[in-house]
């Protein structure tokens, strides 16, 4: 059994990465690649709490039964697939428009 | 049998008011559509119903009377609202109800046969006007609205007649709102009377607070309650309200402070809305104004009707008013003032509207003077009969105005007395019944005007108004003032000198207008064709025709105008018969309402001379040949100057002293007084109003928060630069802060006062915080160990004595933030709660 502050550091450091790279990358793909990163960070640990909750919290009352956790990471996954979908079309737009991916040079939308 | 209409659900009030509402409803909203014969039809039937109903009404009151001297009729449409007034509190019910007496049962008859008789006259007066059905459909709304006002029940439902008939007034004389002077004139009056109306709201006010009522009964029930020693009957005038003025404002704070008794503060307010309703100084201005609307309006809103509310609602609250003698001297005085001044101005005046403008205005004064010195019959009389012959004579004028107009278009010159003359041989029935009107104006014996002015000028002598209730008279503010024994003859010389001035002015008037010479064109065959019969066309027309040229000689007015002429003329000579006066036995009128005024007159109107009634009697037939010798005078000086001297006299004393001359001429120059002083000062105020917003509000203040903005938007706008990775960077900032803010335990707490000096402090939960205690501040922990559940501490504190307690509190990460809390007890005597 892994301890669950394994899960936690794991999901923070992937959180980290994510966050760094968004904020240090200028291409739009990286940057929708470093959310990815970032929104599974918040999986795994819905994920690893979910399954430390129904160990130790739930196992007396409602065994087996809360699974808010994992339902939760689904949706999370759900919502990044339509994400990624609206972002890759910006992403081409964007490229058919200014002929570049780098974010830092579409700063039309400013002051 | 039971009656169809019983004495306490009179229902046929319903018809009397509702009718002339329906005609201007119909009139209002159709009447461009209905064309002018049905306008007509309505407008007739509307009042002419009305006036039926009135008659009906008053025979079924004249039997009810005959069973219980006391009885009303009644009637109660709905409840209105509910207020709190009184000593204890006591609920106050303003209900819409109506109800009718003797006195209001006389002006309900007035209001819709006077108003019938004018509605028959503008028929044809105001024939091929555009705004016939307009004008038509205000006339019943004024009628609906002064019914409303004499048969209320209660003070706040006359309000909403007052209001109405003041709304009515309004939009009348504005009637030919093109001419910008006639919309000025309009405003004018309704601002007069809105100043009136302020004293009235005060005096309902005062009412309720006093009395707890503002019905007539229930305000006669309570009225006593005004002059009652004790804490509540008087009212602080300085400092107002009764307040202190304390700090810089020490010097404002007099030694004791100035108060009245609420029956005088009471009074007084009712008075100014009677002043600026019914013209008299300082409110009378508006009046002559008014008359820039159409003739049948001046006729019925500014002479018959409306402007008699005032002295209306003095008779109504005549109860009230007698509880302070004081204010009856006052109306006394403003009666008698304003009867001299008008009466001098119309003297001069050459409009023949202005001078019967005037001649209202001075003959409302002598109501004033009847009603103050507690002669309410003798007033109200005045106001019955002057019904009848200034509607006469405004209708008279109209008829003239008529005839001028056939080739005079210009409104002024059609007026002016100076183009007139010798109209008696064309318009003999108009020159018969002004003739008769003019006579019962200046008081030739045995005519309506004659008894009715004479009586007030003999009560005006004679009576004396006292503390009702005199054993009030030795509190320690001091007595209930009362006038002095000479003010009744002041009063009554100030009241003969007008009284000669009217006979002068009238008579005047009448030689001008239908002696002499007529001066307004050449009257010929006409010896060109093309100028229109009649005047065509709409009234602001103006086609000036060249009055050298013969043209026909000035026509009489149709029968729909001169009937209701001669009725009115009728009246104005026959209607001395109800109230004769001179200690005859048959006083019908006196008699008739004496149930309405026994209360006021009863102790609080005495004869002079310590209530010498032989005394009395006695000056009866010495002041009656001294009122004949005002008519006299006036009436002979009036003729030597315009018919033997041809006007010549009057010329050279206007040229001997022009100044005074023009001074009277410009009405003594009132209007540019208060233009100078009120008007002056509310323009200032307004002003410097105008200034505070251009400079304070919209320099200042606007300015400096746009500055603000646009400095905080020029800062924010940097930040704002388009690269999303920046955005993100600031998102992160945030972040970390809201996660600083979490990872931080914050201690905090509140403070109840449980009550016999105990305080309960709770302290503010958190997600894993854990508490530790310090109740007596000395430095040591109550535990030592933070827990969890200890969230509440409870003290006992002494009153006036600080408590100091310490709270520390440990989160999840283990962290601990201190919190000093000061528990204060409240001071030893609690301050009592106002």
């Amino acid at each position: 059994m892994i301890p669950l502050e394994y899960y936690v550091a794991l999901s923070a450091l992937l959180f980290v990465i994510g966050g760094v790279g968004f904020l240090v990358r200028r291409n739009a793909l990286v940057a929708l690649m470093s959310i990815e990163v970032m929104l599974n960070a918040a999986n795994l640990a819905l994920v690893a709490f979910n399954r430390w909750r129904f160990e130790h919290v739930d196992a007396r009352a409602y065994a087996g039964q809360d699974h808010t956790g994992q339902v939760f990471a689904f949706f999370v996954i759900a919502a990044e697939a339509a994400e990624v979908a609206v972002g890759l079309a910006i992403v081409l737009s964007l490229y058919r428009l200014r002929r570049t991916v780098r974010t830092d040079e579409a700063d039309l939308l400013k002051n | 049998m039971p009656s169809l209409f019983p004495v306490n659900d009179y229902a046929l009030i319903a018809v009397i008011l509702g009718m002339p509402l329906l005609g201007a409803f119909v009139n209002g909203v159709w009447g461009k559509r209905l064309g002018e014969p049905a306008v007509k039809l309505m407008a007739l039937a509307a009042i002419g119903t009305s006036f039926l109903a009135s008659v009906v009404t008053f025979f079924a009151l004249k039997g009810t009377v005959a069973a219980d001297g006391e009885a009303k009729l009644v009637w109660s449409a709905w409840e209105w609202m509910h207020t709190t007034g009184g000593k204890n509190g006591v609920s106050v019910p303003i209900d819409v109800r109506f109800s009718i007496d003797q006195l209001s049962g006389v002006m309900m008859l007035i209001i819709t046969g006077v108003g019938f008789l004018i509605h028959v006259y503008a028929t044809s007066y105001m024939a091929k006007d555009e705004g016939y059905a307009r004008f038509f459909a205000y006339m019943n709304l004024f009628v609906f609205s002064m019914l409303v006002l004499v048969l209320a029940d209660s003070l706040p439902l006359l309000f909403v007649g007052w209001e109405g008939v003041g709304l009515c007034s309004y939009l009348l004389i504005g009637f030919w709102y093109q001419t910008s002077a006639n919309a000025e004139a309009g405003k004018k009056a309704f601002i007069a009377n809105r100043i009136g109306d302020f004293g009235l709201l005060c005096a309902m006010f005062l009412l309720v607070r006093y009395t707890g009522a503002l019905d007539w009964h229930g305000i006669s029930n309570g009225a006593a309650s005004l002059l009652n020693p004790g804490e509540g009957a008087r009212v602080h005038v300085w400092p107002l309200g009764g307040g202190q003025y304390t700090g810089l404002l020490h010097f404002l704070q007099p030694k004791s402070p100035v108060t009245i008794s609420a029956a005088t503060a009471v009074t007084l307010a009712l008075l100014l809305g009677c002043t600026g309703k019914s013209a008299q100084i300082p409110l009378y201005v508006w009046l002559p104004d008014a008359m820039a609307g159409p003739t049948p309006v001046s006729a019925l809103i500014h002479a018959a009707t409306m402007v008699t509310a005032g002295v209306y609602l003095i008779c109504r609250l005549s109860f009230v008013f007698v509880l302070s003698p004081f204010t009856m001297m006052v109306i006394a005085v403003v009666g008698a003032a304003t009867a001299l001044l008008a009466a001098t101005i119309a003297a001069v005046q050459n409009d023949i509207k202005k001078v019967l403008a005037y001649s209202t205005v001075s003959q409302l004064g002598f109501m004033f003077l009847g009603v103050g010195v507690g002669a309410f019959t003798a007033g109200f009389f005045h106001v019955f009969t002057h019904a009848f012959f200034k509607a006469c004579l405004f209708l008279g004028a109209g008829s003239v105005i008529h005839a001028m107009h056939a080739r005079i278009h210009d409104g002024n010159a059609s007026q002016d007395v100076r183009n007139m003359g010798g109209l008696r041989k064309w318009m003999p029935l108009t020159h018969w019944t002004f003739a008769a009107a003019t006579l019962a104006i200046i008081g030739l014996p045995f005519t309506s005007g004659f008894f009715s002015k004479d009586e007030i000028l003999y009560r005006a002598y004679v009576d004396h108004t006292v503390n009702p209730m005199p054993g009030l008279a030795s509190r320690p503010h001091g007595g209930v003032f009362e006038p002095p024994q000479w003010l009744g003859p002041v009063l009554y010389w100030v009241a003969w000198t007008a009284a000669t001035l009217t006979a002068f002015y009238m008579v005047r008037l009448y030689l001008l207008t239908f002696w002499g010479e007529f001066k307004g064109w050449v009257v010929g065959r006409p010896s060109m064709l093309g100028w229109p019969a009649h005047h065509g066309g709409a009234k602001g027309e103006h086609h000036e025709e060249d009055l050298s040229q013969p043209g026909y000689a000035p026509h009489e007015s149709p029968w729909q105008m001169t009937v209701p002429l001669i009725v009115l003329a009728t009246f104005s000579l026959g209607a001395g018969v109800l109230n004769p006066g001179f200690g005859i036995e048959r006083q019908p009128m006196e008699h008739w309402l004496e149930p309405v005024f026994h209360a006021a007159s009863e102790k609080a109107v005495l004869f002079g001379h310590g209530n010498d009634a032989v005394w009395a009697a006695d000056m009866m037939w010495k002041l009656a040949a001294i009122s004949f010798l005002a008519f006299a005078i006036g009436t002979a000086i009036a003729w030597w100057m315009y018919i033997p001297s041809r006007g010549e006299p009057a010329r050279r004393m206007a040229e001997a002293s022009p100044g005074l001359y023009r001074l009277v001429l410009d009405k003594w120059r009132i209007d540019e007084l208060y233009e100078a002083t009120v008007l002056a000062a509310v323009d200032s105020l307004a002003e410097t109003s105008a200034w505070v917003d251009q400079a304070i509000v919209d320099g200042l203040f606007a300015r400096l928060t746009t500055l603000l903005v646009g400095i905080s938007g020029t800062l924010l706008r940097a930040f704002q630069n388009g690269v999303v990775h920046v955005y993100a960077a600031f998102m992160v900032a945030g972040l970390a802060a809201i996660g600083w803010f979490f990872t931080v335990p914050h201690p905090a707490a509140t403070v109840v006062d449980a009550g016999n000096d105990d305080y309960v402090v709770t302290a503010a939960p958190g997600i894993g915080y854990a508490y530790r205690w310090d109740a007596d501040g000395d430095g040591r922990w109550d535990h030592e160990g933070f827990e969890q559940g200890d969230t509440t501490l409870k003290l006992h504190v002494e009153p006036g004595k600080t408590m100091l307690v310490r709270l520390e509190v440990q989160n999840a990460f283990g962290l601990v933030r201190a919190k000093k809390i000061h528990v204060v007890a409240r001071p030893q005597a609690p301050i009592s709660s106002l």
